[in-house]
């Protein structure tokens, strides 16, 4: 098996555009909540999300990038761009065929479908433009990134909704241990859209003003957007050109519930089954593990069952866990995507982000939680925990380069 | 890539369901066009008049199903579950509803979908738009999420191991191939259900119609819609071989390229060099050399670039000497289902149907087909191709 190095990062999130300022806002302990702007709430009884703020497309796109693409690829292109410079890959590497760009989601570019069927719904066919058609395709996310960079390998999108990051980032890494690509760009993008800010309300699941994971008094969760992105490369690549990683991809475990569609199941079976094998494919035991970025969507059912989840697989061993989410909002697809980012950050700096909003913890998630403050703990492995609609399970491991043995990603 | 085995297949398409009903109309090419193609019921003829369409006629999940737990799952979540079913127990991994072979935390979900969740979302934007946000029904919600029709087949058919669904317009099913693969060869699980599908939906139409693809009324040469699913069940062939399976078919390798267009100005275009790179790294990742390969299901649609293109593409890897012969024709555009329906006709040429509708313009060819390329071609600059050869 070939090892896998994460060389690049980039992020547009709703605390922070790209990764400096992204880790500045959590060691803060930024809340990225406020009135939604995107579009009007009026008769939803709920008018809080943690959108991107002051993000400008032609800062990172050129005009036929911004042309062609929607809010949702435009997240994933600055990510990308910030990825791929960090990363220090040149150009002529990443232009070719031996390059993968692997894409996750829940909606794609939902709001365009929005304005499209609106548009029809009240002026009828003829008002539908059909430029914008032609941009809607959820396939186009890793089209874009891939032209970006002259990518000529696999593109796929993963819509794994809120466990996409986990899918494509831990995807992405077995085309590359399979031998498939030598480089791959990868990660996810979201956006927040009328309509399924609208079913969120409807599901009972939206917080009014704080989105406050393992507090006994939570409320649900809060919408957030944006997109993270990875460059990840062979062992060889990297050995090859001196690079410096920042990370190596361990194993990841996927499972399916099989229960229900959007509840996950109450003994937390698939998701328990997805944590032993994320660390079993990562040739370690769960002693190993340092920390546990969290799911942690702050709704009743979902806490206090990644809470007995942690503690039925590290058998009782106080393992710090945090909610990003109490600062991000849930950025659906892209939740993991932005979390691996933090979580590589926690390897890098020695430090674990605080879950904010935490006054008081429900005993039903007895887990050691980073309440309130960053806290200085120095990492080798990490864990990145995600569920999703659909019964979905993935957790990503990811650790310091050369920590995990040789037999890393054989499951 | 190691070796797969195809141990059972099912399709809901304009033909009935299940993988008999499928072949026995591929046998006589003619008669099943005629068959597929008509005024749409499932589209409002006062808001798209003069659709024509090849749709899963009389298509009642409840046949499969029964009536219970059906209410609020959307048409292709039904067919998704029923194709599902019965391409498990066409494998003999299940028997009346029980698994006996594997079991569930054994058996995944590799599926494919371009426009899937579209007819969900717009149901809810009608509320939304016409009458309140408010009214929205949250047990339909989930349905605009793009893998939920997957998760439902997982729910309905106990597959605990791990479920994916694959968006990459028309080459996703093929994808998915790769993606089941991958698990497989990381021992995730002992098989996977690996296909795609896709349905007429009132916004699809129309949107299609609005781009100016479809033909008028009457034309019929270029492009038609059709809808269904497909689905072939994929274990490693010494699982299968172990367990003492029939082997329907093997697929010995997988290839994909993108290509980007000529121009900053364009989105939309087929590359005949993406073809061709796909076809190309299918028979090396196969080890088949391309004098071997007998039949070709090639992606074309009836649009005139497109299938330029994609005949370019298919040409340019394997010279003039297979047969080409473009299925779409017989059962429309099914985007992120159309690998699997490739997948489909090609196991219907090795089992005795002709190898048609032939590009040429000739007459459907009977004869001994061991090896066929099954391509996908996007309409972005992307393409898949898979090598499959006779169990």
């Amino acid at each position: 098996m070939r090892r896998v190095y994460v060389t690049g990062m980039g992020v547009v999130s709703p605390i922070g555009i790209g990764c400096e300022a992204f880790w500045r806002a959590q060691l803060e302990g930024r809340s990225g909540a406020a009135r939604v702007t995107l579009f009007d709430t009026a008769g939803l009884d709920r008018d809080v999300a943690c959108e991107v703020k002051g993000f400008r497309a032609r800062d990172h796109l050129t005009a036929a990038e911004a042309r062609h693409t929607g809010r949702c690829a435009a997240f994933a292109l600055a990510a990308a761009r910030e990825a791929v410079a960090q990363s220090g890959l040149p150009p002529a590497r990443l232009a070719s065929e031996r390059t993968a760009t692997v894409l996750g989601t829940t909606m794609g570019e939902a709001n365009l479908l929005g304005e499209l069927e609106s548009a029809w719904i009240h002026r009828g066919e003829h008002a539908i433009v059909p430029a914008k058609i032609a941009r809607y395709g959820t396939t186009l996310l890793p089209i874009h990134v891939a032209r970006a960079f002259g990518a000529l390998g696999p593109v796929q999108t993963l819509p794994a909704a809120c466990a996409a990051g986990n899918y494509a980032i831990g995807f992405a890494a077995d085309l590359i241990r399979a031998g498939r690509v030598d480089v791959a760009l990868c990660g996810a993008s979201e956006i927040i859209e009328k309509l399924q800010f609208a079913g969120f309300v409807r599901l009972g699941a939206l917080a009014p003003e704080r989105c406050q994971p393992f507090d006994v008094d939570r409320k649900g969760l809060l919408l957030g957007e944006g997109a993270a992105m990875f460059v990840l490369e062979s062992e060889e690549s990297v050995v090859r050109r001196g690079a410096t990683p920042l990370a190596e991809v361990g194993g990841y475990g996927l499972a399916c519930d099989a229960h229900h569609i959007t509840r996950p199941h109450p003994e937390g079976e698939g998701s328990a089954i997805a944590m032993r094998r994320a660390i079993e494919a990562s040739g370690i035991g769960p002693d190993e593990v340092d920390f546990v970025n969290a799911h942690g969507t702050a709704t009743p059912a979902n806490d206090v069952i990644e809470a007995h989840v942690v503690n039925e697989v590290f058998g009782g061993r106080r393992v710090p866990v945090s909610a990003i989410k109490s600062m991000t909002g849930h950025c659906m697809g892209a939740a993991s995507a932005i979390e691996a980012v933090s979580c590589i950050q926690s390897l890098l700096h020695g430090v674990l982000p605080p879950t904010i909003h935490l006054e008081r913890q429900d005993p039903a998630c007895d887990i050691d939680v980073v309440a309130h403050a960053p806290r200085p703990h120095p990492c080798r492995v990490v864990l990145n925990n995600a569920l999703a609609f659909g019964g979905y399970d993935a957790v990503l491991c990811l650790a310091r380069p050369g920590v995990l043995p040789p037999t890393v990603g054989e499951g | 890539m190691r070796p797969l085995a195809i141990t059972g297949a099912a399709a809901v398409s304009p033909f009935g369901v299940g993988r008999e009903a499928f072949l026995a109309a591929m046998r006589d090419p003619q008669a099943a066009r005629r068959r597929a193609f008509g005024t749409p019921t499932v589209l409002d003829p006062q808001r798209v008049p003069g659709a024509r369409a090849a749709e899963c006629w009389d298509f009642d999940a409840r046949q499969w199903l029964g009536d219970k737990g059906l209410r609020n799952l959307d048409r292709l979540t039904r067919m998704m579950i029923v194709a599902s079913r019965l391409a498990l127990e066409d494998a003999g991994i299940k028997r009346n509803g029980a698994f006996v072979a594997h079991g569930p935390g054994r058996v995944g979900m590799c599926s494919s979908t371009a426009y899937g969740s579209l007819d969900a979302i717009t149901e809810l934007n009608l509320v939304a738009e016409l009458e309140d946000p408010r009214y929205i029904n949250p047990a339909r919600f989930p349905n605009t999420v793009i893998n939920a029709a997957a998760g439902y087949v997982s729910i309905w058919e106990d597959l605990r191991a791990p479920n994916v669904t694959i968006v990459d317009g028309n080459c996703g099913a093929l994808d998915a191939v790769l993606s089941a693969e991958t698990h497989l060869s990381h021992g995730r699980a002992d098989a996977f259900v690996v296909g795609g599908a896709e349905v007429l939906s009132e916004p699809l139409y129309l949107a299609f119609r609005k781009l100016g693809v479809l033909p008028p009324e009457g034309e019929p040469e270029r492009m038609w819609l059709g809808e269904g699913a497909a689905y072939a069940v994929v274990e490693p062939e010494a699982v299968a071989r172990e367990r003492g399976a029939r082997v329907l078919a093997r697929i010995l390798g997988y290839g994909t390229a993108y290509e980007p267009p000529p121009s900053d100005a364009l989105l939309v275009h087929t590359s005949p060099e993406a073809v061709r790179r796909a076809i190309v790294a299918a028979l090396a990742d196969a080890g088949v050399p391309h004098r071997r390969v007998d039949a070709v299901v090639s992606a074309e649609n009836g649009l005139e670039r497109h299938d330029a293109a994609v005949r370019a593409g298919i040409e340019s890897a394997l010279g003039r000497g297979p047969i080409v012969a473009a299925p779409k024709r017989l059962t429309g555009e099914t985007f992120g289902a159309s690998g699997a329906f490739g997948v489909a006709h090609a196991l219907c040429w090795m089992y005795g149907a002709p190898v048609a509708p032939v590009a040429d313009g000739g007459a459907p060819l009977l004869r001994r087909i061991d090896v066929v390329v099954v391509t996908a071609v996007g309409f972005y600059g992307n393409a898949s191709a898979i090598v499959l050869a006779r169990g």
